[in-house]
């Protein structure tokens, strides 16, 4: 398995390489910019750290529904809202409550925002895709409109919230300036772990997985999966709702207009590459953090960041084909 | 200041452009999130062209553009057997990634916004007659049965001796042709690609689609709902409406929630096609 | 007498398994003729060669009396040859009419007054009516197969072959479509009729083909033979008597029908009252042509679908109380008829594998915790027990074949104290070693206090597994007189509706 997850990453930068050339510009060059400027230095990595924790989270997120059978795209507007939603509760309470109340409540408002989807699909079996991205277009617009209006900081010129004070904001692990690692980051690969374990180990994981594998099997061996649909949809809320708040407590200290570059579209890129292990959602949101700071790199070399989503696009094309010449060899 | 109606068409037309290359593509059973990439690949590519080539040009590029990427979602879907979903996404990270990436790179500044494009009322009267001919395509043409037949029972209209993924081929051929017409109609109404510049018409338009029950006639018509409620944002920006100022970003909202709403079957029978996303 | 069709010596193979072993079928023309026999003997096969769908190995095929060889359906339809399968092929979302002329529109740009004008003739000759462009959703069962008739008509089939057109269809909405078939051999189309239901052949057709594993029986005028008679000849001659090696010691009801009504996935009624009663102890066979209701009744007692009316009781707990996980709990086994799609996760390993449909009972789980130790050691309880073939339990179930797949979710099904076991086919896929050995298995488990109610086509193996057997046919469960519980013709009798 190890090794096509290689070759992916060759190929990609491969097809990065040739885009490179396009640009005028030299191939080896930008590869060691783009290395550099996401592991280079230390503030290179701690940066790449700091990328991959919402991908590592939202990952997390559209992975758990993925193995329902369920297509979270709706990651992106979970992550917004409970972005939002902690930037107030955190602003309201402080030190450890306000950090504990604001990464609930922010999970909370994620799994509210997953609940009309998850309805849809389970009891009405409306497609979850359209009804996820529906929502993410309506959080988008509602965060938007509430950080610009009732919710916005006067102090401040940016349309944003006001800022967390400092005693509700979650800790450095590890900091020897520039070098940061936040506990945001321990939390992610918690999370990651547990959910390897709680997939691996649980009654709850075996059943919620048969019914994404076969759902049919599922229904003879005694799962139901209405409540699957609805226990995973609920869930992967609820992780969209946490990167959100703790992208805001730990990594911002507010929330504002344009919150979020797409992290919860990545996610979608960052959970097909992990395939079927949850231990592997780890590697891949760490390799699509390190596009992303490099990718800001080569911006400065002239190189246009959008290469690295092509990338992207194209790894996940890769992957799925490869993955059909799999099964189709196995039949 | 153009009046309500003349910013209603202007507002509906790529949408019902776009809607319209998502009928062929979803009626025929192929799931098609990729409107928005199709389209902006087209507006992107366009524009780049029209500037060696003028406004023709720009179409015809606009045109090819959208058509390979919508024959990459054929081929995904139908020959590796990929999750339509996930060829969707795909095709709009790659489109999203890539536009940003050629217009950074190949765009000549010098040219500015002064690129030549094709008068916008040619891509109207083009959206205001196509729902009608598609509709006459589907109900009057052998063609159109079997676009039906293949996306409401790809089995069985194989048993009747149809092929699905060559209705299919036709029909994301089709898709191509309208997204990227829908794309130039954008680059032609701004006068220059901006990144991005589709800004979610493609699922807007996917979302007309679905309120009118995959069907054209009825997409068409949410299209312009749509568009006049954007028109109408525009408008009345500014000026409190029932005593009390709306913020713009519940007018657009409102698709959206309509979109969900629909396909909760509320609003009247659920019409999903129901060989969408069967091989 | 001219011969409109004649099959001489089809001989067909799939792999190790024959078919059809020398057939010979002659039919006159204008007549209706009846292809009788039961599941697997080679009915559908036979008229899958004529109608270009397959290829026989052997044999000869005549169209009025000129010697034909079809390469696809394309050139059997072309030929006048058309067929109404059993599973409708009637598109719902599409109108009427569309579903008529689909794949025969006669060219690019459809005319639909011509096509409409047509149509309204062909039906009503047949004294058929439609609203053409309604959507094909609304039409009933009977007119869904009057539709596809119909879609023959337009075809200008002179052939027709009809696979069970009744299946479906009420009593009144059969005498009907009999009618119309009448009439149409009157206008001069011959009728190739399969069926199982012998009194529609003994009313309609005149002449009768009896097949029975793959091979042709006898082939009779109907006048000249009776139901009982036909019975014999597809359900086949008992060489011996089978009886049971000894009277199973009963104990309580394990389960308890009374009455039970249900809907099938068309939304028609698949069970009718069905009443039924089974003690510990006791192996139950339930005999019946597919599509009698079998089906409908396993997932009814299983809890995947919920019945209209009437009561059921599973190890003495009111069914209306019980999910289907709580029967799992009170120690209900499910060997489903399809393991691919119902029975195993493919991608799984064997391992995995093991705990579908036990997963919450221990030894596979502790509060909710997988035990991973305690799987794999059942997993390979469960392997070994008939004897699977394997390459190890970690492997993809995918890389089983077919059979071993089969025997390792049979010794699933044993496991864990079962109460009442739930098998379709249980053996499906296996030689007779090791249908053998599963049925062996199952009388074990019933020895130690369960009961086994077993589903199965096959007559001969149900006779010699089980100790007393019931009939379905169309939604009814019939029980055999007193005495008759084994007795091949009583059975076979019920099974097809001749009395």
């Amino acid at each position: 398995m190890k090794w096509r997850l290689i070759a992916l990453i060759v190929g990609a930068l491969a097809i990065l390489a040739g885009a490179v050339l396009i640009a005028h510009a030299s191939p080896l060059a930008s590869l060691q910019s783009l290395f550099h400027g996401s592991l280079g230095t230390p503030v290179a990595i701690a940066g790449t750290l700091k990328e991959t924790t919402p991908l590592l989270i939202c990952g997390l997120a559209v992975f758990i529904a993925l193995r329902a059978g369920l297509f979270n795209i709706g990651v992106e507007g979970q992550l917004l809202v409970g972005a939002c939603t902690c930037g107030v509760v955190a602003t309201k309470f402080h030190g450890i409550t306000g950090m504990v109340l604001g990464v609930i409540c922010g999970m909370i408002a994620g799994t509210l925002w997953a609940l009309p989807a998850a309805l849809i699909k389970a009891y009405r079996n409306g497609h979850e895709v359209i009804t996820t991205i529906m929502l993410n277009n309506i959080a988008m617009l509602i965060t938007s409109m509430l950080v610009s209006g009732p919710l916005k900081d006067k102090a401040q010129s940016d349309t944003a919230t006001p800022y967390v004070d400092a005693n509700t904001r979650l800790p450095w692990v590890y900091s020897n300036p520039p070098v940061q690692i936040n506990l945001a980051l321990v939390l992610g690969v918690l999370l990651c772990l547990g959910m390897a374990y709680w997939l691996k180990k649980t009654v709850g994981g075996y059943e919620l997985q048969a019914v994404g594998a076969n759902r049919t099997a599922a229904r003879f061996a005694g799962i139901s999966p209405q409540k699957v649909t609805m226990v995973a949809m609920s869930i992967s809320g609820a992780l969209g709702g946490l990167a959100g708040a703790v992208q805001v407590l730990a990594y911002e200290g507010r929330f504002y207009d344009g919150f979020s570059p797409g992290y919860g579209f990545d996610a979608l890129g960052v959970a097909l590459l992990a395939g079927g292990n949850a231990l592997l959602v780890l590697p891949s949101s760490l390799l699509f953090g390190i596009l992303s700071k490099g990718g800001t790199a080569l911006q400065i070399d002239g190189i246009p960041k959008g290469i690295t989503t092509v990338v992207l696009g194209l790894l996940i094309l890769i992957a799925a084909a490869i993955r059909f010449r799999q099964v189709t060899k196995d039949a | 200041m153009l009046n309500l109606i003349e910013l209603t068409i202007l507002f509906s037309t790529p949408l019902i452009l776009c809607a319209m290359g998502g009928f062929t593509s979803e009626r025929g059973g192929v799931i098609n999130i990729g409107l928005e990439g199709m389209m902006l690949m087209a507006a992107c590519v366009g524009a780049l062209v029209s500037a060696r080539f003028g406004a023709v040009g720009e179409l015809v590029a606009g045109i090819v553009a959208a058509t390979v990427m919508s024959l990459l979602h054929w081929l995904m879907t139908q020959k590796y057997n990929l999750d339509h979903v996930i060829s969707g996404m795909a095709i709009n990270a790659i489109a999203a990634g890539g536009t940003n990436f050629l217009y950074l790179k190949l765009s000549d500044p010098a040219h500015g916004s002064n690129l030549p494009h094709l008068p916008i009322t040619l891509f109207a009267i083009t959206g205001i007659a196509l729902p009608f001919i598609l509709w006459l395509y589907s109900k009057r043409t052998r063609g159109g049965l079997w676009l039906m037949a293949v996306g409401s029972d790809p089995d069985k209209a194989r048993l009747m001796g149809l092929q699905p993924s060559n209705v299919r081929l036709w029909g994301l051929l089709a898709t191509g042709l309208f997204t990227g017409i829908a794309g130039v109609e954008l680059v032609a109404y701004t006068g220059v690609f901006t990144d991005n510049m589709t800004s979610g018409r493609g699922y807007i338009a996917l979302a007309a689609l679905i309120i009118g029950g995959w069907r054209p006639i009825p997409a068409f018509i949410a299209c312009v709902v749509f568009g006049f409620f954007s028109a109408l944002r525009l408008q009345l920006q500014g000026t409190p409406l029932f005593g009390a100022e709306l913020p713009p970003q519940i007018w657009a909202s409102l698709p959206y929630l309509v979109t969900i709403v629909a396909l909760a079957g509320l609003l009247g029978k659920n019409r999903t096609p129901a060989g969408l996303g069967r091989p | 007498m001219s011969f409109a069709v004649r099959l001489l010596g089809i001989t067909k193979r799939f792999g190790s398994v024959t078919a059809l072993d020398r057939v010979d079928l002659e039919v006159e023309q204008g007549a209706i003729h009846a292809l009788v026999g039961e599941n697997g003997a080679g009915k559908t096969t036979l008229m899958r060669v004529l109608y270009g769908a397959l290829h026989a190995d052997e044999g000869a095929l005549e169209l009025d009396g000129n010697a034909v060889r079809f390469n696809s359906s394309r050139e059997a339809i072309a030929a006048g040859v058309g067929m109404v399968s059993q599973h409708y092929g009637i598109i719902p979302e599409l109108t009427c009419l569309q579903n008529l002329i689909l794949g025969a529109e006669g060219g690019p740009v459809l005319n639909g007054k011509v096509a409409e004008a047509r149509a309204q003739q062909l039906a009503e000759r047949m004294g058929f009516s439609f609203d053409w462009n309604a959507d094909a959703a609304t039409l009933s069962p009977a007119s869904a197969q009057k539709l596809e008739i119909l879609k023959l008509l337009w075809r200008e089939a002179r052939i027709m072959i009809l696979d069970e057109p009744t299946a479906m269809l009420s009593p009144a909405d059969s005498d009907a479509l009999f009618e119309s078939l009448e009439q149409l051999a009157k206008d001069g189309a011959t009728i190739i009729l399969v069926t199982h239901r012998l009194p529609e052949v003994l009313d309609h057709c005149s002449r009768v083909t009896v097949l029975r594993g793959g091979k042709r029986v006898d082939e009779k005028l109907v006048s000249t033979t009776n139901g009982p008679e036909l019975a014999k000849m597809i359900v086949g001659e008992a060489i011996e008597r089978y009886e049971s090696e000894d009277c199973p010691s009963l104990g309580d009801a394990v389960l308890d029908l009374q009455s039970l009504t249900a809907k099938g996935a068309r939304g028609d009624l698949a069970l009718k009252e069905v009443c039924l009663n089974l003690k510990s102890g006791e192996m139950l066979g339930v005999a019946g042509v597919d599509g009698s209701g079998q089906r409908e009744l396993f997932e009814v007692i299983a809890g995947l679908i919920k019945p209209i009316s009437g009561s059921l009781q599973i190890v003495g707990n009111d069914g209306n109380n019980l999910g289907s996980w709580d029967r799992i709990e009170k120690g209900l086994r499910l060997i489903p008829e399809d393991r691919h799609a119902q029975g195993v996760v493919e991608e799984w390993s064997l391992d995995e594998n093991a705990a579908l449909g036990l997963q919450r009972l221990e030894p596979f789980a502790q509060k909710n915790l997988v035990d991973t130790d305690a799987r794999k050691q059942m997993a390979g309880k469960i392997a070994e027990r008939f004897k699977t073939k394997h390459g190890g339990l970690n492997l993809a179930m995918a890389s089983l074949s077919g059979g071993n797949q089969q025997r390792f979710v049979a010794a699933r099904s044993l496991c864990l104290n079962p109460k009442l076991i739930l098998a379709f086919q249980p053996a499906r896929g296996l030689d007779i070693k090791g249908t053998q050995q599963v049925y062996e298995g199952i009388r074990e488990a019933c020895r130690n206090g369960a009961a086994a109610l077993i589903v199965s086509f096959d007559l001969d193996e149900l006779l010699e597994q089980c100790d007393r057997i019931v009939a379905m046919n169309h939604g009814k469960l019939y029980e055999p007189q007193a005495g008759q519980s084994k007795d091949r013709d009583a059975i076979g009798r019920l099974m097809v509706g001749a009395q």
